[in-house]
């Protein structure tokens, strides 16, 4: 071939095309193609931006919230003397004679163990926590079979303790403590070594209850769990009828005029606002109107079903709108009436997204805080399991998002450690919800 | 081949089946339909062609009410089956839709087995006592629909899996299954290829045994081949409606003629 491009003034060679040779890119390709790639490389710098915030937040939570999932207990014996026991029950403060029972065992452990320490009994029992009397207690209440033997008990380390182990209490810190000094680290480490005192896995942080400011080391998730637990019933109760009815009736029965048009946009309008205004309409009208139980699942979940019905409108409506005309002119031609083409037809293909976008609106109550807080579902509530079904939805309880931020919100940081490892629990219902919502999407698409 | 090949053109019966009188669509301002006078026989193929948008689907739905269901659309005149005036506030078009069956220009089986297809209208409308009844319905639907063979040891398969001419089969089955009087057809054919389409073109001619049918089709052949009688449509205006062959041989509007030999299109 000739260089024909090279030279334009040369006299066209015959089979020269008009726009010039295909091997070579012309200026306007180039600028296209340069483009382009700017715009993908904008596109993959900011995915890797969003991908290391992610990582980050995932690192962030992982470091600070793991060791919440285990606690450091000392392994004793205690021998149940049936005199000392007796007296103890009879006395008006039991748990504070348990506790110097457990002193005085402490005492002899140390000793057996050949640790040698000129500390009161009582000054050792800063190294416990507070909670020990009260669990020699409920073990001989429940099993006073056991009277009179000696029983090894796994006991609650104080809370500073339980931090020097994980390395969030330093000796340095102990300078400014009230009770806590280094000699009673120099015991732990000593315990440690003989195997005494031991970080495990501490199955109730997850199944446990709130406690009180003073003992973080007892409190666990598990009964606001279950406040989050009824709400979510209340909400799916609640919502999901109504959302799924309201939508089928909007998308397939209404006429199209103002009217439902203004319904629309505002339904539209309903999912963008703020959570802490259905809070406060909860506050209004359950609470101050209705008189339903401040603080209970059953309020929480009314609550959070006004928020939650909105999201589940739209996602039903878009499903609905998402199933062929075809399919509804075909059951009405053969003579169904519009209901039966709704429910023998519509109705179950729409049904998997209706599914989805039910789990998303509960997954987002879930996590919903700013409500609960006005309807008093937060503070120091949830002691006790609920007995029950009634006492589940009426008993005042907390929820997981509510006590997480209760944790926050509290001095000590041992609670911080809790609020984080409440937070990754909080993300794996969040992230299991999801995982649902995605597989039965997969698994129900497009059949038609 | 003769594409213009005319099936032959003996019509059985004159009884009237369908008697529509000065019908007026309006889809919102648009005016659809004017003015259209028809009378549709019993026990025969009636054709609508006429170039795209000049309404005939428009007409058609009317005759099963099918216009309904869309929120604009308003229909004015009388439209009578066997005498009884169908827009009258009386009637319910769910019982008019199981006398005046529609198969769509779509296949749109239902994504459900091939059985449960053809027996849903049957189920609805309470025409079989027991199972062997309705087994009984569903079989005779789909050999009156020549699907019988092929479908017969894959009931419990999806209609959607079938191929496009099967799954239109399919359809007229299910129209068929509830012993309608009428047979609407929108361009059954216009999704078909051409073998396909030869087999629904000669289900069409046995149906004319126990049905009025009404085809729409945008194709002068297939309304030359399978109808007796065609009416030609032309910007919402029945201009003519005659014997196919007369229409096809012997038009006497200008407009149809023009239509016939490929000018309007
Ligand atoms: N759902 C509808 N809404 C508004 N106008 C419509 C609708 N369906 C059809 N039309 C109008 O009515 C006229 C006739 O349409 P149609 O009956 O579908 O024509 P054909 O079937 O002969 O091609 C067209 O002008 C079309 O735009
Ligand atoms: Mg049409």
């Amino acid at each position: 071939m000739t260089d024909a491009t090279a030279t334009p003034d040369a006299a066209p060679a015959p089979h020269r095309k008009k726009g010039g040779s295909l091997l070579e890119l012309d200026a306007r390709t180039r600028k296209r193609n340069a483009a382009e790639a700017r715009f993908k490389a904008y596109g993959v710098i900011a995915i890797t931006i969003g991908l290391l915030f992610l990582v980050a937040l995932l690192f962030a939570i992982i470091r600070n919230g793991i060791p919440a999932f285990t606690q450091t207990f000392l392994t004793m014996e205690i021998v149940l003397d049936e005199e000392t026991v007796e007296a103890a029950e009879g006395s008006i403060v039991a748990t504070s004679q348990y506790r110097n029972m457990v002193a005085e065992a402490l005492q002899v452990k140390l000793a057996d163990v050949g640790i040698e320490t000129d500390k009161e009994p009582r000054d050792l029992m800063l190294m416990l926590s507070p909670g020990v009397g009260a669990e020699v207690r409920r073990v001989v209440q429940e099993s006073p079979e056991l009277i009179g033997e000696t029983v090894e008990f796994r006991f609650l380390t104080a809370s500073r303790v339980d931090g020097y182990t994980k390395g969030r209490v330093q000796r340095e810190d102990l300078a400014r403590d009230r009770n806590l000094d280094a000699t009673h680290l120099d015991i732990v480490d000593e315990l440690m070594d003989q195997g005494v005192v031991e970080r495990t896995f501490n199955l109730a942080f997850i199944t446990g209850s709130d406690a009180s400011e003073s003992r973080p080391e007892e409190a666990g998730i598990g009964v606001s769990m279950l406040g989050s637990l009824f709400m979510m019933i209340v909400v799916l109760v609640c919502a999901l009828p109504v959302g799924v009815a309201a939508s089928i009736y909007l998308e397939e029965f209404a006429p199209k005029n103002r009217l439902t048009d203004f319904i629309e946009v505002n339904i539209s309008n309903l999912a963008a606002v703020p959570s802490i205004v259905f809070g406060i309409l909860g506050l209004a009208v359950f609470i101050q109107f209705a008189h339903l139980p401040q603080s209970a699942p059953l309020v929480g979940g009314l609550t959070l079903a006004l928020m939650t019905l909105p999201t589940i409108v739209i996602s039903t409506r878009a499903s609905l709108k998402a199933v062929p005309p075809s399919i509804r002119d075909a059951a009405l031609g053969v003579g169904a009436s519009k209901m039966q083409a709704v429910f023998h037809h519509v109705l179950p293909l729409a049904a998997p997204g209706i599914l989805t976008g039910t789990i998303i609106g509960l997954a987002q109550a879930l996590g919903e805080t700013a409500p609960l807080l006005l309807i008093g579902m937060v503070g120091f509530i949830a002691s006790n399991y609920p007995d029950g079904l009634a006492s589940g939805f009426l008993d005042p309880n907390s929820a997981m998002p509510a006590q997480i931020y209760e944790w926050a919100k509290r001095a000590d940081p041992a609670y911080y450690e809790r609020a984080w490892g409440g937070i990754i629990i909080l993300l794996a219902f969040l992230m299991t919800m999801n995982i649902i919502a995605i597989i039965l999407r997969r698994r129900f698409e497009r059949r038609w | 081949m003769d594409d213009l090949r005319l099936v032959e053109r003996d019509v059985d019966t004159q009884d009237i089946k369908i008697a529509a009188r000065k019908v007026q669509v309006f889809y919102g301002d648009t005016h659809a339909i004017r003015d259209v006078d028809v009378d549709i026989l019993d026990k025969t193929v009636t054709a609508f062609i006429g170039p795209s948008g000049c309404g005939k689907s428009t007409f058609l739905r009317c005759l099963n009410r099918m216009n309904d269901t869309i929120d604009v659309a308003r229909v004015e005149g009388d439209i009578h089956l066997d005498g009884e005036d169908i827009y009258d506030a009386k009637v319910d078009p769910v019982q008019l839709r199981a006398k005046v069956g529609m198969v769509f220009q779509k296949p749109n089986p239902f994504p459900k087995s091939i059985y449960d297809n053809v027996a849903y209208g049957p189920k609805i409308h309470g025409l079989a006592k027991n199972k062997a009844e309705l087994d009984e319905i569903v079989e005779t639907a789909l050999r009156r629909a020549a699907l019988w063979d092929e479908a017969k040891d894959r009931l419990d398969e999806p209609g959607t899996g079938l191929s496009g001419g099967q799954q239109q089969r399919l359809c007229i089955a299910r129209a068929v299954a509830t012993e309608p009087e009428v047979l609407l057809m929108d361009e059954p054919c216009s999704a078909l290829d051409p073998i396909a389409t030869a087999q629904v073109e000669e289900l069409i001619d046995e149906l004319r045994q126990n049905y009025a049918v009404v085809i729409v089709t945008h194709s002068m052949q297939q309304a030359a081949r399978v109808s007796q009688k065609t009416a030609f449509f032309h910007l919402g205006y029945l201009v003519e409606y005659d014997e196919t062959g007369k229409i096809f041989t012997n038009p006497e509007d200008s407009r149809t003629e023009s239509y016939i030999s490929g000018k309007i299109g």
